[in-house]
């Protein structure tokens, strides 16, 4: 996995990176559908993810849709 | 985890036109987020004709219209209570802050988001990473928690890095001071100011602070944490290294800091923010080591974006080759110097508290002081600097002399009252000091008149 910048990702960043896209599709599609204690830990940990795929140089883009 | 000095090594380390690149692409972001999302935004970038795509260099930065506080303030008296800088519907705000009440009359306030909470921490880990603090540390903060945003995000970032949080709100000074021994806190955080008030508490108590536990002090909120005699007197009198910060409420957190080589400046965390100098009075960009007005630019939050807003902060600007840490970012050498408002026109001859502070400060015996200005017989402007001394074996007259000496040779000449007054007669102070106390009728030479 390359980042915007065209750098190659080590194999546990891009795995931080798949949890952060991963997370942030299960909560817009079915964020719905989980209990409070699940939808919002989740909120919480993507918010902290934003920051690792920010760091990394992908394009987290913005979270105010979920509610991060 | 990586054993590193950098908080993001890729990052902090990255070839400048590589950096360059990576604020570019970021700035093109931001541009089509307030375009989309920011009314007040997008008509001033329409009119400008910017959009995201036509920003093909960070030289195209200079075509964005500047941003201003009295901007944001109309737009909070428009449409309260937050105004019109909103990317993001209220509702999904976590945290509500404002500005300290220092230089305005009405507080900005300001929202963020779950994920802009994280980031503003994110920025505060660059600073007390960079300056040795980890997670075996426990970090004492010295700060009122309330509205203002002072040192929240620190507290939050010395959580994420690990170490241990020792919340010092709601505490006079004496139980801080006891507070910082008995947990055995190894760092401190709180105003340049705040850190002198507890050592002279410290002394009154008979503790030796500079045999304490304390090794880090993080300073922020007044541009005293990179005046050399202030620094220098803070760290005598904890036996500590301090470290300068400064950020802002208007971006959320801090945008620079000191590294652990203590190279008389701040880094500026250039891979979320741009940072220009300007002149205050042509706004033309301003070469490395000339002095000049901060214009920033922030990635980080996006509830309430921040295009090149014009800060009022004085700043020089000099490479990041000042430094041997290994950053690439670039240095505000001397952190900020004070205000474009700070400036004071005594008798024809420009005043900035920062620099009388530098100059008090070389004397170790004067533990307060005051910058009192005045009208005399009506007309004439005077400027006297009150100055306590607790060490009943000072020589106060000749440390009266030589202060008013030095003042007036660092100001051509203008000529300073220096008063030597009671012990505990000044205020003192737990955030941002106010040490100027402009009493005059009549402002500078214009005869303009004093609002009463």
């Amino acid at each position: 996995m390359n980042n915007a910048m065209g750098v190659e990702l080590t194999a546990a960043e891009a795995s931080l990176v798949e949890c952060y896209e991963r997370l942030a599709s299960t909560l817009r599609e079915q964020g719905d559908d989980l209990p409070p204690f699940a939808r919002r830990n989740a909120t919480k940990a993507l918010a902290a993810l934003w920051q690792v795929a920010n760091g990394l140089d992908m394009e987290p883009g913005q979270l105010y849709d979920v509610g991060a | 985890m990586v054993d590193t000095k950098y908080w993001n090594p890729a990052h902090e380390t990255m070839p400048r036109e590589r950096l360059e690149a990576l604020q570019l692409r970021k700035l093109r972001n931001l541009v089509g987020w307030a375009d989309a999302r920011v009314p007040f935004h997008s008509e001033r970038l329409r009119a400008a004709g910017v959009t995201a795509d036509s920003l093909g260099s960070l030289e195209d930065i200079r075509r964005i219209p500047f941003m201003t506080r009295d901007e944001w303030m109309q737009g909070q008296l428009e449409a309260p209570p937050y105004g019109t800088m909103l990317a993001a519907a209220p509702e999904g705000a976590i945290r509500y802050h404002t500005t300290s009440g220092t230089t305005g009359k009405t507080p900005l306030r300001v929202l963020d988001s779950m994920k802009d909470w994280e980031w503003i921490a994110e920025m505060w880990c660059y600073g007390l990473w960079g300056f040795g603090v980890r997670p075996a540390d426990a970090v004492f903060i010295a700060f009122g928690y309330a509205t203002f945003i002072g040192f929240w995000g620190l507290h939050y970032a010395c959580e994420k890095i690990g170490a241990l949080v020792l919340p010092g709100g709601a505490m006079p000074t004496d139980a801080r001071v006891n507070a910082i021994i008995d947990s055995g806190a190894t760092v401190v955080a709180s105003t340049p100011t705040y850190a002198l008030r507890m050592a002279q508490e410290a002394k009154t108590l008979g503790i030796d602070l500079a045999n304490g536990p304390v090794q880090r002090l993080i300073l922020s909120g007044e541009p005293a944490g990179s005046i050399p005699a202030t620094k220098a007197l803070i760290e005598h009198l904890w036996g500590a290294k301090a470290a300068d910060t400064a950020g802002m409420t208007e971006v959320g957190t801090i945008m620079v800091f000191e590294c652990d080589r203590q190279p008389g400046g701040t880094h500026i965390i250039e891979d979320h923010y741009i940072e220009e100098v300007v002149d205050p009075e042509t706004d033309e960009p301003v070469p490395y080591g000339e002095m000049g007005e901060r214009v920033v630019t922030s990635f980080g939050r996006g509830f309430i974006p921040v295009l090149r807003y014009r800060t009022r902060d004085f700043v020089v600007k000099v490479p990041h080759t000042a430094c041997d840490c290994g950053r690439t970012f670039d240095i505000y050498e001397g952190g900020l110097r004070g205000r474009v408002d700070d400036m004071k026109l005594v008798r024809g001859t420009n005043v900035y508290p920062r620099a009388v502070e530098a100059i008090v400060r070389d004397h170790p015996e004067i533990d307060e002081f005051q910058i009192r200005l005045f009208t005399e017989e009506g007309i004439r402007d005077e400027i006297e600097v009150l100055i306590e001394i607790p060490d009943a074996a000072a020589d106060g007259s000749r440390i009266v002399e030589e202060l008013g000496r030095g003042l007036a040779d660092a100001h051509e000449n203008l000529r300073f009252g220096v008063r030597q007054v009671e012990i505990g007669s000044l205020p003192r102070f737990e955030l941002k000091a106010k040490r100027v106390l402009d009493e005059r009728i009549v402002i500078g030479t214009e005869g303009e008149r004093r609002q009463q």
